[in-house]
Protein backbone atom coordinates (compact mmCIF):
# COMPACT_ATOMS: atom_id res chain seq x y z
CA UNK A 1 0.00 0.00 0.00
CA UNK A 2 2.71 2.64 -0.37
CA UNK A 3 0.79 4.46 -2.94
CA UNK A 4 -1.12 5.60 1.10
CA UNK A 5 1.92 6.22 2.64
CA UNK A 6 1.73 9.78 2.37
CA UNK A 7 -2.07 9.56 3.59
CA UNK A 8 -1.66 8.05 6.15
CA UNK A 9 1.31 10.79 7.52
CA UNK A 10 -1.15 13.46 6.16
CA UNK A 11 -4.10 11.52 7.97
CA UNK A 12 -2.59 11.05 11.65
CA UNK A 13 -1.11 14.19 11.33
CA UNK A 14 -4.54 15.89 11.62
CA UNK A 15 -5.50 13.74 14.52
CA UNK A 16 -2.68 14.33 16.49
CA UNK A 17 -2.68 17.90 16.28
CA UNK A 18 -6.64 18.29 16.37
CA UNK A 19 -6.31 16.32 20.25
CA UNK A 20 -10.28 15.14 19.50
CA UNK A 21 -11.63 12.34 18.21
CA UNK A 22 -12.87 12.82 14.21
CA UNK A 23 -14.57 10.77 11.72
CA UNK A 24 -13.68 9.81 7.90
CA UNK A 25 -16.02 13.21 6.82
CA UNK A 26 -14.35 16.01 9.00
CA UNK A 27 -10.84 14.36 7.99
CA UNK A 28 -11.73 14.31 4.59
CA UNK A 29 -12.82 17.76 4.23
CA UNK A 30 -9.75 19.02 5.78
CA UNK A 31 -7.09 17.21 2.96
CA UNK A 32 -9.40 17.99 -0.10
CA UNK A 33 -8.53 21.70 0.46
CA UNK A 34 -4.78 20.08 -0.47
CA UNK A 35 -5.93 18.27 -2.66
CA UNK A 36 -8.78 16.15 -4.68
CA UNK A 37 -9.87 13.00 -2.30
CA UNK A 38 -12.47 10.19 -2.78
CA UNK A 39 -14.47 9.56 0.64
CA UNK A 40 -13.84 6.01 -0.02
CA UNK A 41 -10.10 6.24 -0.13
CA UNK A 42 -9.94 8.60 2.89
CA UNK A 43 -12.19 5.85 4.47
CA UNK A 44 -9.95 3.12 3.11
CA UNK A 45 -7.00 4.70 4.84
CA UNK A 46 -8.38 5.28 8.25
CA UNK A 47 -9.69 1.61 7.86
CA UNK A 48 -6.31 0.17 7.58
CA UNK A 49 -4.72 3.04 10.37
CA UNK A 50 -7.28 1.17 12.65
CA UNK A 51 -6.37 -2.32 11.64
CA UNK A 52 -2.91 -1.41 12.03
CA UNK A 53 -3.07 -0.53 15.30
CA UNK A 54 -2.54 3.62 15.28
CA UNK A 55 -6.25 4.43 15.19
CA UNK A 56 -9.13 3.46 17.97
CA UNK A 57 -12.65 4.06 17.06
CA UNK A 58 -16.26 4.38 18.45
CA UNK A 59 -19.25 4.41 16.75
CA UNK A 60 -21.21 7.12 16.23
CA UNK A 61 -24.72 6.61 14.46
CA UNK A 62 -23.82 5.01 11.40
CA UNK A 63 -20.11 6.14 11.18
CA UNK A 64 -17.17 6.08 13.13
CA UNK A 65 -14.79 8.38 15.14
CA UNK A 66 -11.51 7.99 14.78
CA UNK A 67 -8.72 8.72 17.74
CA UNK A 68 -5.18 7.88 17.88
CA UNK A 69 -4.05 4.80 20.52
CA UNK A 70 -0.62 6.79 20.82
CA UNK A 71 0.73 10.38 20.76
CA UNK A 72 3.21 11.29 18.22
CA UNK A 73 5.99 11.65 20.84
CA UNK A 74 5.41 8.12 21.78
CA UNK A 75 5.92 6.47 18.31
CA UNK A 76 8.80 8.75 17.71
CA UNK A 77 10.33 7.66 21.12
CA UNK A 78 9.73 4.18 20.43
CA UNK A 79 11.35 4.04 17.20
CA UNK A 80 14.76 6.14 17.71
CA UNK A 81 15.19 4.65 21.37
CA UNK A 82 15.24 1.12 18.95
CA UNK A 83 17.32 3.03 16.58
CA UNK A 84 20.01 4.80 19.24
CA UNK A 85 20.41 1.74 21.09
CA UNK A 86 23.32 0.15 22.51
CA UNK A 87 25.35 -1.83 20.09
CA UNK A 88 25.21 -4.87 22.27
CA UNK A 89 21.01 -4.65 21.38
CA UNK A 90 21.23 -4.34 18.19
CA UNK A 91 19.03 -6.89 16.01
CA UNK A 92 20.51 -5.52 12.55
CA UNK A 93 17.55 -4.62 11.19
CA UNK A 94 18.94 -0.93 10.64
CA UNK A 95 22.28 0.52 10.44
CA UNK A 96 23.11 3.94 12.03
CA UNK A 97 25.78 6.12 10.75
CA UNK A 98 26.85 6.58 13.83
CA UNK A 99 26.42 6.06 17.40
CA UNK A 100 26.73 8.21 19.54
CA UNK A 101 29.56 9.03 22.48
CA UNK A 102 30.05 11.12 25.44
CA UNK A 103 30.22 14.70 25.10
CA UNK A 104 33.96 14.87 26.53
CA UNK A 105 35.28 11.96 23.66
CA UNK A 106 33.50 14.35 20.84
CA UNK A 107 35.17 17.72 22.30
CA UNK A 108 38.52 15.64 22.33
CA UNK A 109 37.88 14.13 18.84
CA UNK A 110 36.80 17.35 16.98
CA UNK A 111 39.88 18.90 18.77
CA UNK A 112 42.23 16.78 16.87
CA UNK A 113 39.98 17.09 13.74
CA UNK A 114 40.60 20.33 13.63
CA UNK A 115 44.24 20.14 14.59
CA UNK A 116 44.73 18.02 11.76
CA UNK A 117 42.88 20.44 9.53
CA UNK A 118 45.42 23.32 10.41
CA UNK A 119 48.24 20.63 9.65
CA UNK A 120 47.19 20.57 6.21
CA UNK A 121 46.90 23.85 6.31
CA UNK A 122 50.16 24.89 7.03
CA UNK A 123 51.48 22.80 4.55
CA UNK A 124 49.96 24.18 1.42
CA UNK B 1 39.48 -41.67 13.30
CA UNK B 2 42.04 -39.39 12.19
CA UNK B 3 39.86 -37.37 9.83
CA UNK B 4 37.70 -36.65 12.65
CA UNK B 5 40.60 -35.59 14.65
CA UNK B 6 42.10 -33.43 12.17
CA UNK B 7 38.61 -31.62 11.37
CA UNK B 8 38.06 -31.09 14.82
CA UNK B 9 41.17 -29.73 15.42
CA UNK B 10 41.50 -27.45 12.65
CA UNK B 11 38.01 -26.35 13.71
CA UNK B 12 39.17 -25.63 17.12
CA UNK B 13 42.35 -23.99 16.33
CA UNK B 14 40.64 -21.67 13.50
CA UNK B 15 37.84 -20.96 15.74
CA UNK B 16 40.67 -19.56 18.57
CA UNK B 17 43.68 -19.17 16.98
CA UNK B 18 42.84 -18.20 13.58
CA UNK B 19 40.07 -15.59 15.58
CA UNK B 20 43.22 -13.75 17.59
CA UNK B 21 45.48 -13.38 14.02
CA UNK B 22 42.64 -12.01 12.04
CA UNK B 23 41.52 -9.51 14.92
CA UNK B 24 45.54 -8.20 15.73
CA UNK B 25 45.55 -8.04 11.90
CA UNK B 26 46.18 -4.27 10.76
CA UNK B 27 45.12 -5.42 6.55
CA UNK B 28 41.39 -5.30 7.09
CA UNK B 29 41.53 -1.60 7.49
CA UNK B 30 43.03 -1.14 4.40
CA UNK B 31 40.84 -3.49 2.31
CA UNK B 32 37.59 -4.15 4.63
CA UNK B 33 35.94 -6.02 1.97
CA UNK B 34 38.08 -8.76 1.95
CA UNK B 35 38.43 -8.56 5.92
CA UNK B 36 34.21 -9.38 5.77
CA UNK B 37 35.01 -12.02 3.52
CA UNK B 38 38.02 -13.42 5.75
CA UNK B 39 35.96 -13.45 8.55
CA UNK B 40 32.73 -15.15 6.91
CA UNK B 41 35.41 -17.69 5.17
CA UNK B 42 36.76 -18.54 8.63
CA UNK B 43 33.50 -18.86 10.60
CA UNK B 44 31.84 -20.73 7.72
CA UNK B 45 35.28 -23.41 7.35
CA UNK B 46 35.30 -23.70 11.48
CA UNK B 47 31.90 -24.76 11.72
CA UNK B 48 32.08 -26.67 8.85
CA UNK B 49 35.04 -28.57 9.97
CA UNK B 50 33.17 -29.19 13.54
CA UNK B 51 29.88 -30.93 11.76
CA UNK B 52 32.12 -33.03 9.29
CA UNK B 53 34.48 -34.10 12.12
CA UNK B 54 31.21 -35.56 13.85
CA UNK B 55 30.49 -36.63 10.59
CA UNK B 56 33.42 -38.69 9.98
CA UNK B 57 33.29 -40.20 13.39
CA UNK B 58 30.08 -41.24 12.94
CA UNK B 59 30.03 -42.16 8.91
CA UNK B 60 33.32 -43.03 6.91
CA UNK B 61 32.87 -41.98 3.74
CA UNK B 62 33.29 -44.94 1.29
CA UNK B 63 35.53 -44.77 -1.78
CA UNK B 64 34.48 -41.45 -4.54
CA UNK B 65 32.01 -42.09 -7.08
CA UNK B 66 29.27 -40.18 -8.84
CA UNK B 67 26.99 -42.87 -8.06
CA UNK B 68 24.87 -40.78 -5.63
CA UNK B 69 22.35 -43.48 -4.52
CA UNK B 70 25.16 -45.88 -3.94
CA UNK B 71 27.06 -43.47 -2.38
CA UNK B 72 24.09 -42.99 0.21
CA UNK B 73 23.42 -47.24 0.24
CA UNK B 74 27.40 -47.48 1.39
CA UNK B 75 27.34 -44.39 4.07
CA UNK B 76 24.13 -46.34 5.47
CA UNK B 77 25.93 -49.92 5.41
CA UNK B 78 28.99 -47.97 7.09
CA UNK B 79 26.39 -46.60 10.30
CA UNK B 80 24.85 -49.78 11.09
CA UNK B 81 28.30 -51.16 10.59
CA UNK B 82 29.81 -48.13 13.17
CA UNK B 83 26.69 -50.58 16.03
CA UNK B 84 28.61 -53.47 15.37
CA UNK B 85 30.94 -52.96 18.09
CA UNK B 86 30.48 -50.84 21.18
CA UNK B 87 33.68 -48.42 20.68
CA UNK B 88 32.38 -48.10 17.07
CA UNK B 89 29.03 -47.43 18.32
CA UNK B 90 29.75 -44.85 21.16
CA UNK B 91 32.00 -42.96 18.50
CA UNK B 92 28.87 -42.90 16.21
CA UNK B 93 26.78 -42.06 18.47
CA UNK B 94 28.82 -39.10 19.40
CA UNK B 95 29.83 -38.15 16.13
CA UNK B 96 26.03 -37.92 14.76
CA UNK B 97 25.53 -35.79 18.07
CA UNK B 98 28.22 -33.43 17.43
CA UNK B 99 27.11 -33.44 13.91
CA UNK B 100 23.81 -32.86 13.88
CA UNK B 101 24.02 -30.63 17.04
CA UNK B 102 26.09 -28.10 15.94
CA UNK B 103 25.05 -27.65 12.11
CA UNK B 104 21.82 -27.51 13.65
CA UNK B 105 22.14 -24.82 16.13
CA UNK B 106 23.87 -22.94 13.46
CA UNK B 107 20.79 -23.38 11.03
CA UNK B 108 18.43 -22.65 13.96
CA UNK B 109 20.00 -19.27 15.18
CA UNK B 110 20.55 -17.64 11.67
CA UNK B 111 16.85 -18.31 10.97
CA UNK B 112 15.59 -17.23 14.21
CA UNK B 113 18.16 -13.99 13.34
CA UNK B 114 17.19 -13.72 9.73
CA UNK B 115 13.09 -13.84 11.38
CA UNK B 116 13.94 -11.25 14.13
CA UNK B 117 15.77 -8.41 11.67
CA UNK B 118 12.47 -9.02 8.97
CA UNK B 119 9.57 -8.79 11.53
CA UNK B 120 11.26 -5.39 13.48
CA UNK B 121 11.98 -4.06 10.02
CA UNK B 122 8.52 -4.90 8.97
CA UNK B 123 7.32 -2.70 12.34
CA UNK B 124 9.54 0.22 11.81
CA UNK B 125 8.49 0.55 8.39
CA UNK B 126 5.06 0.69 9.88
CA UNK B 127 5.09 3.09 12.18
CA UNK B 128 7.69 5.41 9.38
CA UNK B 129 4.97 5.46 7.38
CA UNK B 130 2.47 7.29 9.34
CA UNK B 131 5.48 9.48 11.05
CA UNK B 132 7.89 10.41 8.50
CA UNK B 133 7.74 12.85 5.49
CA UNK B 134 9.30 11.89 2.70
CA UNK B 135 11.68 14.34 1.35
CA UNK B 136 12.17 13.50 -2.26
CA UNK B 137 14.96 16.23 -2.95
CA UNK B 138 16.70 14.14 -0.52
CA UNK B 139 15.24 10.67 -1.75
CA UNK B 140 14.92 9.77 2.20
CA UNK B 141 13.16 10.32 5.04
CA UNK B 142 12.79 12.78 7.38
CA UNK B 143 11.32 12.63 11.13
CA UNK B 144 10.93 15.11 13.63
CA UNK B 145 12.98 14.20 16.04
CA UNK B 146 15.25 16.50 19.23
CA UNK B 147 18.71 14.02 18.66
CA UNK B 148 20.88 14.19 15.55
CA UNK B 149 20.72 9.91 14.04
CA UNK B 150 20.79 9.30 10.11
CA UNK B 151 19.82 5.54 9.72
CA UNK B 152 18.97 3.10 6.77
CA UNK B 153 16.71 -0.19 6.97
CA UNK B 154 16.22 -2.92 4.33
CA UNK B 155 13.42 -4.60 3.67
CA UNK B 156 10.37 -2.61 1.77
CA UNK B 157 11.34 0.57 0.10
CA UNK B 158 14.96 0.59 1.64
CA UNK B 159 15.03 4.07 3.25
CA UNK B 160 16.98 5.89 4.24
CA UNK B 161 16.33 8.28 7.84
CA UNK B 162 17.55 11.77 8.83
CA UNK B 163 16.19 13.06 11.98
CA UNK B 164 15.31 17.12 11.33
CA UNK B 165 18.16 17.52 14.58
CA UNK B 166 20.83 15.79 11.75
CA UNK B 167 19.31 17.78 9.17
CA UNK B 168 20.13 20.88 11.11
CA UNK B 169 23.42 19.52 12.55
CA UNK B 170 24.79 18.98 8.74
CA UNK B 171 26.54 20.81 5.97
CA UNK B 172 24.95 20.44 2.57
CA UNK B 173 28.76 18.87 1.93
CA UNK B 174 28.65 16.87 4.72
CA UNK B 175 25.16 15.57 3.81
CA UNK B 176 25.67 14.49 0.75
CA UNK B 177 28.50 12.29 2.43
CA UNK B 178 26.13 10.50 4.48
CA UNK B 179 23.37 9.50 2.23
CA UNK B 180 26.65 8.23 0.04
CA UNK B 181 27.36 6.43 3.29
CA UNK B 182 24.18 5.05 3.36
CA UNK B 183 23.45 4.08 0.01
CA UNK B 184 26.18 1.92 0.19
CA UNK B 185 24.78 -0.05 3.05
CA UNK B 186 22.01 -1.06 0.98
CA UNK B 187 23.89 -1.57 -1.96
CA UNK B 188 26.02 -3.85 -0.52
CA UNK B 189 23.41 -6.12 1.36
CA UNK B 190 25.34 -5.26 5.09
CA UNK B 191 22.27 -5.97 7.18
CA UNK B 192 22.50 -9.26 5.65
CA UNK B 193 26.13 -9.90 6.53
CA UNK B 194 25.69 -7.95 10.26
CA UNK B 195 22.43 -10.11 11.00
CA UNK B 196 24.28 -13.57 10.07
CA UNK B 197 27.12 -12.68 12.39
CA UNK B 198 24.65 -11.88 15.02
CA UNK B 199 23.08 -15.11 14.41
CA UNK B 200 26.36 -17.36 14.64
CA UNK B 201 27.77 -15.13 17.71
CA UNK B 202 24.75 -16.17 19.56
CA UNK B 203 24.59 -19.60 18.50
CA UNK B 204 27.91 -20.10 19.85
CA UNK B 205 28.57 -17.42 22.88
CA UNK B 206 32.02 -17.48 23.76
CA UNK B 207 33.27 -19.00 20.98
CA UNK B 208 36.44 -16.28 19.89
CA UNK B 209 35.83 -16.77 15.98
CA UNK B 210 31.95 -16.14 15.93
CA UNK B 211 31.96 -13.50 18.61
CA UNK B 212 35.33 -11.66 17.22
CA UNK B 213 33.32 -12.11 14.10
CA UNK B 214 30.15 -10.24 15.01
CA UNK B 215 32.38 -6.97 16.27
CA UNK B 216 34.36 -6.83 13.42
CA UNK B 217 32.29 -7.55 10.82
CA UNK B 218 30.33 -4.32 12.14
CA UNK B 219 32.96 -2.38 12.07
CA UNK B 220 34.14 -3.35 8.27
CA UNK B 221 31.31 -2.58 7.21
CA UNK B 222 31.27 1.07 8.26
CA UNK B 223 34.41 1.28 6.87
CA UNK B 224 33.33 -0.35 3.35
CA UNK B 225 30.35 2.58 3.57
CA UNK B 226 32.63 5.28 5.06
CA UNK B 227 35.36 4.95 1.45
CA UNK B 228 32.19 4.51 -0.40
CA UNK B 229 31.29 8.06 1.04
CA UNK B 230 34.89 8.92 0.53
CA UNK B 231 34.28 8.62 -3.37
CA UNK B 232 31.93 11.46 -3.77
CA UNK B 233 33.51 13.91 -0.69
CA UNK B 234 36.62 14.87 0.62
CA UNK B 235 37.56 12.75 3.35
CA UNK B 236 38.07 15.43 5.88
CA UNK B 237 33.88 15.82 4.87
CA UNK B 238 32.99 12.51 6.17
CA UNK B 239 34.86 12.83 9.28
CA UNK B 240 33.59 15.83 9.88
CA UNK B 241 29.68 14.49 9.41
CA UNK B 242 30.80 11.66 11.61
CA UNK B 243 31.69 13.95 14.51
CA UNK B 244 28.92 16.28 13.69
CA UNK B 245 25.99 13.06 14.34
CA UNK B 246 28.38 11.42 17.02
CA UNK B 247 27.72 14.67 19.19
CA UNK B 248 23.99 13.90 20.14
CA UNK B 249 21.48 13.98 23.21
CA UNK B 250 20.73 10.48 23.17
CA UNK B 251 22.56 8.38 26.37
CA UNK B 252 25.81 7.49 25.74
CA UNK B 253 27.28 3.76 26.06
CA UNK B 254 30.05 3.56 28.47
CA UNK B 255 33.60 3.93 26.17
CA UNK B 256 34.92 0.20 26.25
CA UNK B 257 38.88 0.35 27.09
CA UNK B 258 41.12 1.67 24.06
CA UNK B 259 39.77 3.57 21.06
CA UNK B 260 35.99 3.71 20.38
CA UNK B 261 34.92 2.96 17.02
CA UNK B 262 33.94 6.69 16.44
CA UNK B 263 37.75 7.44 16.72
CA UNK B 264 38.58 4.59 14.57
CA UNK B 265 36.73 5.46 11.87
CA UNK B 266 37.84 9.48 12.54
CA UNK B 267 41.49 8.24 12.14
CA UNK B 268 41.02 6.35 9.32
CA UNK B 269 39.45 8.89 7.43
CA UNK B 270 42.37 11.38 8.16
CA UNK B 271 45.23 9.91 7.07
CA UNK B 272 44.39 7.41 4.85
CA UNK B 273 46.00 4.17 4.56
CA UNK B 274 47.36 2.78 1.41
CA UNK B 275 45.18 0.50 -0.03
CA UNK B 276 46.67 -2.93 -0.13
CA UNK B 277 49.00 -3.90 -3.36
CA UNK B 278 47.16 -6.71 -5.84
CA UNK B 279 49.84 -8.96 -5.25
CA UNK B 280 48.59 -9.39 -1.23
CA UNK B 281 44.90 -9.33 -2.47
CA UNK B 282 45.36 -11.98 -4.60
CA UNK B 283 47.12 -13.98 -1.28
CA UNK B 284 44.52 -12.97 0.66
CA UNK B 285 41.66 -14.19 -1.77
CA UNK B 286 43.56 -17.20 -1.86
CA UNK B 287 43.59 -17.44 1.83
CA UNK B 288 39.42 -17.43 1.48
CA UNK B 289 39.57 -19.99 -1.04
CA UNK B 290 41.56 -22.11 1.10
CA UNK B 291 39.45 -21.38 3.91
CA UNK B 292 36.11 -22.60 1.79
CA UNK B 293 37.44 -25.77 0.56
CA UNK B 294 39.49 -26.92 3.14
CA UNK B 295 37.15 -28.95 5.46
CA UNK B 296 35.70 -30.53 2.43
CA UNK B 297 39.45 -31.61 1.21
CA UNK B 298 40.13 -33.00 4.36
CA UNK B 299 36.58 -34.88 5.28
CA UNK B 300 37.38 -36.57 1.68
CA UNK B 301 40.82 -37.50 1.95
CA UNK B 302 40.12 -41.01 3.08
CA UNK B 303 37.22 -40.92 0.34
CA UNK B 304 39.99 -40.08 -2.22
CA UNK B 305 42.41 -42.68 -0.62
CA UNK B 306 39.68 -44.93 -1.15
CA UNK B 307 39.33 -44.87 -4.57
CA UNK B 308 41.88 -47.03 -5.88
CA UNK B 309 40.51 -49.99 -3.39
CA UNK B 310 37.51 -51.75 -5.35
CA UNK B 311 36.26 -53.71 -3.06
CA UNK B 312 33.69 -52.50 0.07
CA UNK B 313 35.75 -52.44 3.36
CA UNK B 314 33.07 -53.68 5.63
CA UNK B 315 35.23 -57.16 6.41
CA UNK B 316 35.67 -57.26 10.09
CA UNK B 317 39.44 -57.15 9.69
CA UNK B 318 39.39 -53.87 7.52
CA UNK B 319 36.58 -51.97 9.86
CA UNK B 320 39.17 -52.95 13.12
CA UNK B 321 42.26 -51.95 11.38
CA UNK B 322 41.40 -49.23 9.52
CA UNK B 323 40.06 -46.95 12.04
Amino acid sequence: MRAFGDLEAAVMERLWSWEAPATVREVLEDLTKQRPLAYTTVLTVMDNLHRKGFLLREREGRAYRYRPASDRAAYAAELMGEALADSGDRVGALLQFVEHIPPAEVTKLRAALDAAADARQRRR
Amino acid sequence: MTTAVVLAVYAVVGATLGAVLLRRASWPQRAPRLGIATWQALSASTLAAMVLAGAALSVRLPSLSTDIAGLFRACLMNLRAGYATPAGSLATTIGLAVALSVGGRALWCLVLALAGTRSQQRRQLRVLAVLAHRDTALGALVIDHSSPAVFCLAGRGRPIVLTTAALAALAPVELAAVLAHERAHLRGRHHLLVTATRGLARAFPGVPVFRDANEQVACLVEMVADDAACRGSRPEVVASAVLALADGTAPTTALAAGKSSVEVRLLRLQSPLSPLGPSRRFVLAGLVSVLIFAPLMLAAVPAIAAADVDHCPLGDSALTLTW
